[in-house]
């Protein structure tokens, strides 16, 4: 009695891609169709228009909200970067006991798994003007005046961003180091590089697949965020989906789902761009 | 622990296997006697590990059938077959104590808790590691892992036991005395053990039957004594070791005797019985390295009418202990060396650059059949005579 | 990088070892000042400094002054949680062992989960919201809101069931085989035990990802709110330290779960890995 081995596979997947299709598919396929929907004060109407897209795109709203949000992610990204590329090259490489590396990745990888919004308002108290960042310059003389861009500013929402993403570049790059061949850069030490070299014309192409991955989580992560720029800039940015989310509270569903989709496919360029560069499919599938 | 009771010789009959476009078995077949030691012996990528695991049963011939006690068992299980294999790594089960490896098929046949780990505990008693039946494999160092692999195999009482290069994760030292045991271990259970390793002294150490293969197909199947001293093809004597292969044009054939002229211009002698080859034809022949003297030139020089002797100048000598190796170029690209026992050796020592003289005796020459293997000259670690 | 005799460390390794430290710093600060705050005297305020030292803000908490229904949010999503787990361990792991053979649609469902991964909560909740609205069904923490917290674990849990069977050892399964074991019995007795800590590891995914999930839940839930949503609404009027005292409790159950789930891993882990020396051979082998 041997059951195809195709059949066995299908009924194994068949509960995971069900749940994915009833939560996920189906719902996207209707925003997308939402979206050429009208709709009057209370309730949307079925119909086929384009005018929430016209609208979307003649408003000038759309372009700032655009460019917040892309100005956010640009900031955020390099930032991210910098900072994740040189916590996994101090771990991979410098910390020598393996129980030691372990350890301190996983105190990097802790926060991540506690909640986002508490992590997110802990700095409220940390940046305000009367906060422990103000008073500790205050009392150490170094400041007059509490600064007040701290927070509720674009300053407090790009550390927020940094605050709760830069895990999602430390692991796959951390991932990507790590199979480095140490072999490799005691070659190019014998071979004379410096450290810089090393690190330019080794380390880093050996990387690109980490770097790709938690770019595309960055990006997509900022892209589409809408309680952290609400907070921390005290209301006063809005990118795409804060402003989305603003419109979905007051029922405005198609417009709010035109504006989803129109995300959806620029983060998808943006993702496939990155995907063009660096083939991240080795990694992902092990 | 009584050998099942059916015959477990092993036959092949014609078996291919392919992955794809690839042929790693080609159309091979054997035949295995019951209660023999059998070394499948090949360099990577020869099909030896293929055969194995059909024997096994975790592949299936493409075509081609494979019988074990005189029955087919093509689509039976591995336990039905009975067969039971000894993986490289040895694969035991990380999560399992050393007892519940041992006893883990009988888990699966269904024998409860009590009689499975009184059966395994006496097994494990039996390779003295009755002492260890808590720890974790990872415990163990890897000789002791290889005896627990063992156990759990034998536990099923195959009629059969295949052997994945079992030494090969093992050092050097245990690498040899591990060989022992396993020798004495099949002659004790008096069941067919079949071996595959790539290394060529470990297989002329433990095999009754050795089968050396290349490309997916036997070059020589027979006794480890008569491959070494009667190697078939060029290929089986390089592979093997401790032989050296002179190739030359017939030029005449008289007694069962052909005179040949090599590509240096020395003359060979061949015996072919009661083959008459063309004149002009290729012949090949191997003498064991072990046969040859070797004297300095200077002023010796060789009768133009004496055959087997050629010329050539000294390329390295490497000193193993009861021997020197002592390689000589003669020009030409086949390796030609010299194992000139150490007391030899000392009487009339030469050195590098020297130019010499190396003669054997006609008794010692063995024709091969064609060049063997893939044509090409791949010319293989020699094995170092211990 | 430098070879094992080599004991001195570059300068780099002190800079970078800064670098480390003070990132960390900026990951756990903010946090550690919330933990304080919220042991913040009766009469203090949101910021430094602490008028008193007390756990009044923890007893409002129980007795749920000014918090709105926090005892009740907690409890959801505890159960929500666990239900969240459950599922995603045996779906993930189901559809982990389908793809470990090719089959039709595999590459569909692969993109499908990697999508649902990247796509922004705050869409899947729309979507999902939508459709329960055109459907006419309400929206409930243990149906919709269970569903689209599922978008977000299952493919996690996806991705670590990849890369744990991606490393597994076939030649396991094969001695199973070869002594006898039945298909069943190799999945029961070899092939889950030894990946065991891998599916730990989705479950400690699973929980911690659903117990702190906000976008996805936001307008998923219906009626009732979950703790996060709670914690959200209480944001939204932050008046007291009490909030503090929520982040406190619910970061420290976060860190029971991923403690618990963590010790388990290393145990097993240790005890199956540890390298004995080869000097042990010497007395055993007769």
């Amino acid at each position: 009695m041997k059951i195809n081995q195709q059949t066995v596979s299908w009924l194994q997947v068949a509960p995971l891609t069900v749940v994915l299709l009833v939560f996920f598919g189906i719902p996207m396929l209707i925003v997308a169709a939402v979206s050429f929907f009208d709709y009057e004060r209370w309730q949307i109407v079925p119909a086929f228009i384009f005018d929430n897209y016209v609208e979307l795109f003649q408003s000038s709203l759309t372009l700032r909200l655009y460019v917040t949000a892309i100005k956010y992610v640009v900031i955020v990204w390099a930032v991210t970067l910098i900072i994740g590329f040189t916590v996994a090259y101090f771990l991979v490489f410098h910390v020598r006991s393996l129980t030691l590396k372990m350890g301190l990745f996983l105190l990097c990888t802790v926060p991540f798994w506690t909640s986002n919004i508490i992590r997110m308002i802990s700095w409220i108290p940390f940046l305000g003007r009367n906060g422990v960042f103000n008073t500790g310059l205050e009392e150490l003389g170094i400041i007059d005046q509490p600064l007040s861009f701290l927070l509720f500013s674009d300053f407090a929402v790009i550390v927020a961003y940094v605050h709760l993403n830069t895990l999602f570049m430390i692991v796959p790059i951390f991932n990507s180091m790590a199979r480095i061949d140490p072999g490799l850069i005691e070659a190019a030490h014998d071979a004379g590089a410096s450290r810089w070299r090393v690190i330019w014309e080794v380390v880093l192409p050996l990387s690109k697949t980490g770097i790709a991955l938690g770019s595309i989580f960055v990006i997509t992560l900022v892209m589409g965020d809408f309680f952290v720029v609400k907070i921390m800039s005290g209301g006063q940015s809005a990118t795409v989906v804060s402003a989305l989310a603003t419109e979905i509270a007051s029922l405005q569903y198609p417009p709010a789902a035109a504006s989803a989709v129109v995300l959806v496919v620029i983060v998808a360029l943006m993702v496939s761009a990155i995907l063009r560069l660096v083939d991240v499919r080795r990694e992902l599938t092990g | 622990m009584a050998s099942d009771t059916r015959k477990g010789d092993i036959e092949l009959v014609a078996v291919t296997k392919r992955f794809g476009d690839m042929v790693a078995v080609d159309n091979v077949s054997l035949r295995i006697p019951h209660g023999a030691y059998c070394c499948l012996l090949g360099p990577s990528g020869c099909g030896k590990t293929t055969i194995l695991r059909m024997i096994a049963g975790h592949e299936t011939p493409s075509q081609g059938d494979i019988r074990i006690g005189g029955e087919s068992v093509a689509g039976q299980s591995p336990l039905r077959r009975g067969t039971a294999m000894m993986f490289q790594a040895y694969a035991l089960f990380p999560h399992l104590s050393v007892l519940d490896n041992v006893a883990f098929s009988l888990k699966m046949r269904g024998l409860d808790r009590e009689e499975r780990q009184q059966q395994a505990r006496e097994l494990l008693t039996k390779v003295r590691l009755d002492h260890f039946s808590d720890r974790l494999p990872a415990q163990l160092s890897g000789g002791q892992q290889q005896r627990v692999a063992l156990a759990r195999a034998l536990i099923t009482n195959p009629r059969v036991l295949l052997l994945d290069e079992p030494l090969s994760a093992l050092d050097e030292y245990l690498r040899l005395r591990m060989r022992g045991e396993l020798r004495r271990m099949q002659k004790q259970l008096g069941i067919t053990f079949v071996h595959v390793t790539h290394t060529q002294l470990e297989a002329i150490a433990v095999a009754d039957m050795l089968v050396v293969m290349d490309q997916g197909r036997i070059e020589q199947s027979s006794s480890p004594d008569k491959i070494y001293n009667t190697p078939r093809t060029a290929y089986v004597a390089r592979f093997i070791g401790g032989q050296n292969v002179l190739s030359g044009k017939v030029e005449s054939v008289s007694d069962g005797i052909a005179t040949l002229r090599d590509a240096g211009g020395a003359r060979l002698t061949a015996p072919v019985g009661n083959a008459r080859p063309e004149t002009g034809s290729q012949l090949y022949l191997s003498i064991r390295r072990d046969r040859i003297e070797v004297a300095k030139a200077a002023g010796n020089v060789a009768d133009p009418g004496e055959a087997n002797v050629v010329r050539g100048k000294v390329h390295s000598i490497e000193y193993q202990g009861s021997y020197a190796k002592v390689t000589i170029d003669l020009a030409q690209p086949e390796e030609f060396v010299a194992n000139v026992s150490d007391v030899d050796f000392l009487r009339a020592p030469v050195e590098i650059g020297d130019d010499v003289l190396a003669r054997w005796l006609p008794a010692h020459v063995r024709l091969l059949e064609g060049a063997g293997g893939s044509g090409d000259q791949r010319i293989y670690a020699d094995a170092e005579l211990i | 990088m430098h070879s094992t005799a080599d004991q001195s460390r570059p300068w780099t390794f002190y800079a970078l070892a800064a670098f480390f430290t003070l990132f960390v710093l900026f990951l756990y600060g903010p946090m550690i000042v919330i933990y304080v705050l919220s042991f913040q005297g009766p009469n203090g305020g949101l910021t430094f400094p602490l008028q008193g030292v007390s756990l009044h803000w923890f007893d409002a908490l129980i007795k749920q002054e000014r918090t709105g229904d926090i005892a009740g949010a907690f409890r959801r999503s505890i159960g929500l949680a666990a239900m969240v787990t459950v599922l995603t361990v045996v779906l993930s792991v189901m559809a982990g062992l389908a793809f470990r053979r090719r089959f039709a649609g595999a590459g569909l469902v692969f993109y499908m989960a990697i999508a649902s991964l990247i796509m922004p909560g705050l869409f899947v909740s729309l979507g999902i919201g939508l459709v329960f609205q055109m459907l006419g069904v309400t929206p409930t923490w243990y149906g919709s809101a269970l569903g689209a917290q599922l978008t977000w674990t299952l493919p996690y849990g996806l991705l670590i069931m990849f890369a744990v069977l991606g490393r597994f050892n076939r030649a396991y399964e094969e001695a199973a085989s070869d002594l006898g074991a039945s298909n069943w019995q190799r999945l029961r007795h070899v092939t889950l035990p030894i990946v065991l800590p891998g599916i730990i590891g989705v479950a400690l995914f699973g929980f911690t990802l659903s117990y702190d999930e906000f976008p996805r839940t936001v307008l998923t839930s219906g009626s009732s709110n979950t703790l996060p949503l709670e914690i959200w609404a209480m944001t939204t009027d932050v008046t007291s330290p009490a909030l503090f005292a929520v982040g406190t409790v619910t970061t420290v159950i976060s860190f029971i779960v991923i403690g618990l789930a963590l010790t388990s891993i290393a145990l097993i882990e240790r005890r199956r890995l540890r390298r004995v020396s080869s000097l042990d051979e010497s007395s055993t082998v007769g």
